[in-house]
């Protein structure tokens, strides 16, 4: 950790600057994370109150009940929409994972014929907008017969060049003589990767597979395309419909609202670490 | 005659060299087993990618230039004269129609493509105001959060918390917390400021601009304390010998020494609000009054809607030019961060 400003011999930490500094600091940085946190709160009060437009509006519940939960498990398969939705993101992360290590590792490690140009047809691929794509592959999957499957929801989401690009990077960084001794003892190819840079290749494995799953989870587009039936909702696109069919009924949309959010706020602090530095290293938007 | 210890050496040399050669040929040249192997690891992606990505990309461009309906499920080329030239542009010719001074905005409703300059006055402004402030508003907060402060974990993922969530969730918690009824407005009330933000065509586009800015803050914010992490700490000390003060020291030492950050910012910034459609489609639908169409909300509504898929793909085209010029520069700058690891 580098030093801060505030970090150097012979700084006060006393006297009316050093106090008006330090209220300054923490009082903007205090009241810029309540307002980040007020929907979040706003969400969870609204979600819990009975009729949360009734005797105004107040930033507490006032009778804290699950009555709104209640009704929209018992209206709307909600289980369902989470299973679909654990099912989407966990495959297309396994899936990503399983590819993107064996591309990426051929990309850095394998000298076979192409696999420059190979990299950078990869690479280019990233700068297209989803738009572009979204069109013709629900074209084609149309054609197929994949609308409204989870086949067709996972298959177009497993061609991401992203992964590869940052699995090539750590590959590459890890020195080849492991592989040369590997395969002095006799190690063929695949045995090189899988016993030897595989386990090396565990922490971006890591970043990869929850910012693959995180992403997937709260991918609206395409779901929002494939998926016709209800049945066949993910969360996001579950939450959007509910909005629509309850276009007042607050407490039942935040409620909804809040199914879909809380998973991820767990997942998010128990591997914050992870996430952070796939975002950084990727420099995907969010 | 060479001496017994010259030619050990000599042939301790050329043992050397033959062991490395053999060695580079074992591992590192593209023979045969290399390529086979080489294509075995990269078939499943050369796969999807090709179905997925490549394949789309170049039938993409031929639907630009056909007129498509999904109920009717054929494309024929879509003709017109341009300057007595018959060329098969239709849909850009359709889209890319004179910029409609003369016409009231508002009234703008039905044929999609007289929308598109609409939602390209809608996607620019969302972009001009969104970029700049997200970016000093990331940076100001990395700054605080990078400095001696407690509960600075707390801190980032209360800024960072927003990044995690779907669009949909996004929006639609904001159309609740921006209604009439909604929280803004009990803070606003006392001081007679309340009112329809996401219902009215004159605010909603500001409310999406908020909602923008609410979840874009905090992932630059992460950059933004990457960056920091690479600054020499020497510097600030150099600085503070040379006697310049907290704020001179952002100013000549923390500023300039982020330009790489700065640079990859601004472009992901750029591509990201282009392409604005998840969270504008779940607060308010495009709506009011158009208020909120952006340029991908137009796309969406045109293929999926419509079903003009021709027409939508052209427009796709036309993002996708702007969106290349960014995505070229943030190319060059990843190729540039390869050359130094």
């Amino acid at each position: 950790m580098p030093k801060s400003n505030y970090e150097y011999p012979g700084y006060e930490r006393s006297g009316i600057r050093y106090w008006s500094k330090t209220t300054l600091l923490y009082g903007s940085v205090t009241l810029g994370a309540l307002l980040w946190s007020l929907p979040f709160w706003w969400m969870v009060s609204t979600a819990l109150s009975a009729d949360p437009t009734a005797g105004g509006v107040s930033l507490l519940p006032q009778s804290v009940t699950l009555a709104n939960f209640e009704e929209l498990f018992a209206t709307q398969p909600v289980g369902r929409w989470f299973l679909n939705t654990i099912l989407f993101a966990g495959t297309v992360t396994a899936f990503n994972l399983v590819f993107d290590s064996l591309a990426g590792y051929a990309l850095a490690k394998i000298e076979f014929v192409g696999r420059e140009k190979l990299f950078l047809l990869f690479v280019a691929t990233i700068m297209v907008p989803a738009m572009v794509t979204l069109i013709p592959v629900y074209i084609l999957l149309s054609n197929l017969g994949w609308v409204n499957t989870y086949q067709g929801l996972i298959a177009p989401m497993i061609a991401n060049p992203l992964g590869i690009f940052l699995l090539r990077q750590h590959f590459k960084n890890l020195p080849s003589a492991l592989g040369d001794a590997a395969k002095i003892d006799g190690c063929n190819e695949f045995q090189t990767f899988y016993r030897v840079y595989l386990p090396l290749a565990k922490p971006a494995l890591a970043t990869l597979g929850i910012y693959t799953f995180v992403t997937t989870w709260k991918n609206f587009e395409w779901p929002l395309i494939i998926a016709s039936d209800r049945s066949m909702y993910t969360l996001p696109v579950a939450l959007f419909t509910v909005r629509n069919q309850y276009f007042t009924e607050w407490g039942l949309v935040m409620a909804a609202a809040a199914v879909i959010v809380l998973p991820v706020i767990a997942v998010f602090l128990s591997a914050q670490r992870y996430f952070i530095r796939g975002m950084t290293l990727s420099g995907m938007k969010g | 005659m060479s001496t017994p210890s010259e030619s050990d050496e000599l042939s301790a040399s050329r043992l050397g060299t033959s062991i490395r050669t053999a060695l580079s040929n074992l591992v590192d040249r593209p023979t045969e087993e290399n390529n086979l192997a080489g294509f075995l690891f990269v078939i499943p992606n050369v796969v999807a990618f090709t179905m997925f990505l490549l394949g789309p990309i170049v039938y993409a461009f031929v639907l630009s230039f056909q007129e498509w309906n999904l109920f009717l499920g054929t494309g024929e080329l879509y003709w017109t004269e341009i300057y007595g030239v018959r060329l098969p542009v239709g849909n850009y010719a359709d889209i890319l129609q004179p910029w409609p001074w003369a016409n009231d905005w508002a009234s703008l409703s039905s044929p999609s493509y007289s929308l598109w300059w609409f939602a390209v006055r809608n996607t620019v402004l969302y972009t001009a105001v969104v970029v700049p402030v997200q970016i000093v508003g990331g940076f100001l907060v990395a700054l605080a959060l990078d400095s001696r402060i407690r509960g600075k974990k707390v801190y980032r993922a209360a800024y960072f918390l927003p990044v995690m969530l779907s669009a949909a969730a996004s929006g639609v918690i904001w159309r609740w917390v921006l209604s009439e009824n909604g929280v803004i407005n009990e803070f606003l009330r006392p001081l007679g400021l309340a009112y329809g933000w996401a219902n009215s065509p004159d605010t909603a586009l500001g409310a999406l601009m908020l909602i923008g800015l609410w979840g874009g803050i905090g992932f630059n914010m992460i950059l933004y304390l990457a960056g920091l992490q690479n600054i020499p700490d020497e510097l600030y000390e150099a600085a503070r010998i040379d006697g310049a003060n907290g704020l001179q020291r952002i100013r000549h030492v923390t500023w300039p020494n982020l330009r790489n950050t700065h640079f990859f910012v601004t472009v992901l910034a750029i591509i990201g609000t282009f392409q604005v459609f998840g969270i504008a489609l779940a607060f308010a639908e495009g709506g009011p009054a158009r208020a909120t169409t952006t340029i991908v909300v137009l796309i969406y509504e045109t293929a999926f809607v419509q079903s003009s898929f021709g027409r939508a793909t052209a427009m796709a085209f036309l993002l996708f030019a702007v969106v290349f010029v960014f995505s070229y520069f943030r190319y060059r700058l990843e190729q540039q961060e390869e050359v130094s690891y």
